[in-house]
């Protein structure tokens, strides 16, 4: 539940954010129609820009929802299959946000097809959350964390990298709790530390 | 009479943008940052009457900031922006030293209101 709420509360901040400049370029049009209505003539390239800006933050808004709305389904099933690629593009969207405020990037390099895998899309997509999470708690502002996926075999591999934290045994630690969750599909979680570079490698049998 | 400069600090180009022009409508004048490393340096540079600062950007965030602009200006009033559903963080920055906070979306007449209450606290602070 405590992953639900961190990820709602993500998509209400950005939502909140959405809303607030669609309000003010509102306000803006009401405040050039006064002047407008008081003489001053309106400029047409300057409304045109406008409505542009809104219909840019209206999309911004929806595509937001749409991945609220995807992830939240996933928590309706009892699924016990999906497709690590779609999942994958999603949580690397709904985590954008916590990315940001760490000043980091995310840098999302996915296979260009389907790749069924037999897990619980509600479980993995907390394992991705969390491995995303973990992998920001070790980084400095400007770091570049990657989210790879690939098969190997009959297993569907999800790396998530960036640079590796000085102290070792926090990390032992943390990866104990994602181990957990992996363990719950079947999964396994492999942290590796090589050349300054820390990968957590989450595997799930593909379908 | 000459209104007191105003610095807004969000990571939201597009609001802040749209706030500069807004409050300048308003006679205000305003400037605005999208990170919290160059509000520190515009406040060292120049003499503003009043801060708008969202609570949570990129970097060093609104009550980090603040907390580092009150140790050189103390008597500076800060308005906190927060997205968040809950207000407990901008609750924490009022008692830290902030003026007051508003939530997103936020209805700028109601910040105009804040601002001048903000600018009035300040002239009376110093008589």
């Amino acid at each position: 539940m405590a992953f639900f709420g961190r990820v709602g509360a993500d998509i209400s901040h950005e939502t909140r954010n959405t809303l607030s400049i669609i309000g003010e370029y509102a306000g803006l049009l009401n405040d050039l129609l006064a002047m407008a209505e008081k003489g001053k003539p309106p400029d047409y390239e300057k409304l045109k820009g406008i409505s542009a800006k809104i219909a840019k933050q209206v999309r911004r808004g929806t595509e937001s929802m749409e991945r609220f709305s995807r992830f939240a389904h996933a928590a309706d099933e009892r699924a016990a299959s999906c497709d690590l690629t779609a999942l994958a593009r999603n949580v690397a969207a709904l985590a954008q946000r916590r990315v940001a405020l760490a000043g980091c990037r995310l840098e999302v390099k996915l296979p260009d097809r389907m790749l069924p895998v037999a897990a619980n899309p509600f479980i993995l997509q907390q394992a991705v959350f969390s491995a995303i999470e973990l992998m920001l708690e070790f980084q400095e502002a400007g770091a570049v964390v990657t989210i790879k996926v690939l098969a190997e075999a009959s297993t569907a591999v999800i790396t998530i990298s960036g640079n590796a934290p000085v102290a070792g045994s926090e990390l032992a630690d943390q990866v104990s709790q994602l181990t957990a969750i992996m363990k719950e599909l079947q999964g396994s979680v492999d942290a590796h530390r090589a050349e300054g570079v820390l990968s957590l490698a989450l595997s799930v049998p593909i379908q | 009479m000459e209104q007191p400069k105003i610095l807004i600090v969000d990571d939201e180009e597009d609001l802040t943008s749209t706030m500069v022009e807004r409050l300048e409508l308003r006679g205000f004048q305003v400037e605005a940052t999208t990170s919290g490393i160059d509000a520190l340096k515009r406040v060292s540079e120049t003499d503003f009457g009043v801060l708008i600062l969202d609570v949570k950007m990129p970097g060093i965030d609104g009550l980090q900031l603040m907390a580092e602009i009150k140790r050189q200006h103390l008597d500076l009033p800060v308005i906190l922006l927060t997205g968040h559903g809950s207000a407990a963080d901008a609750e924490r920055g009022v008692t830290e030293g902030a003026f007051d906070y508003l939530m997103k979306p936020i209805a700028l007449e109601t910040l105009v209101e804040k601002i001048r209450s903000a600018i009035g606290s300040k002239e009376g602070s110093k008589s």
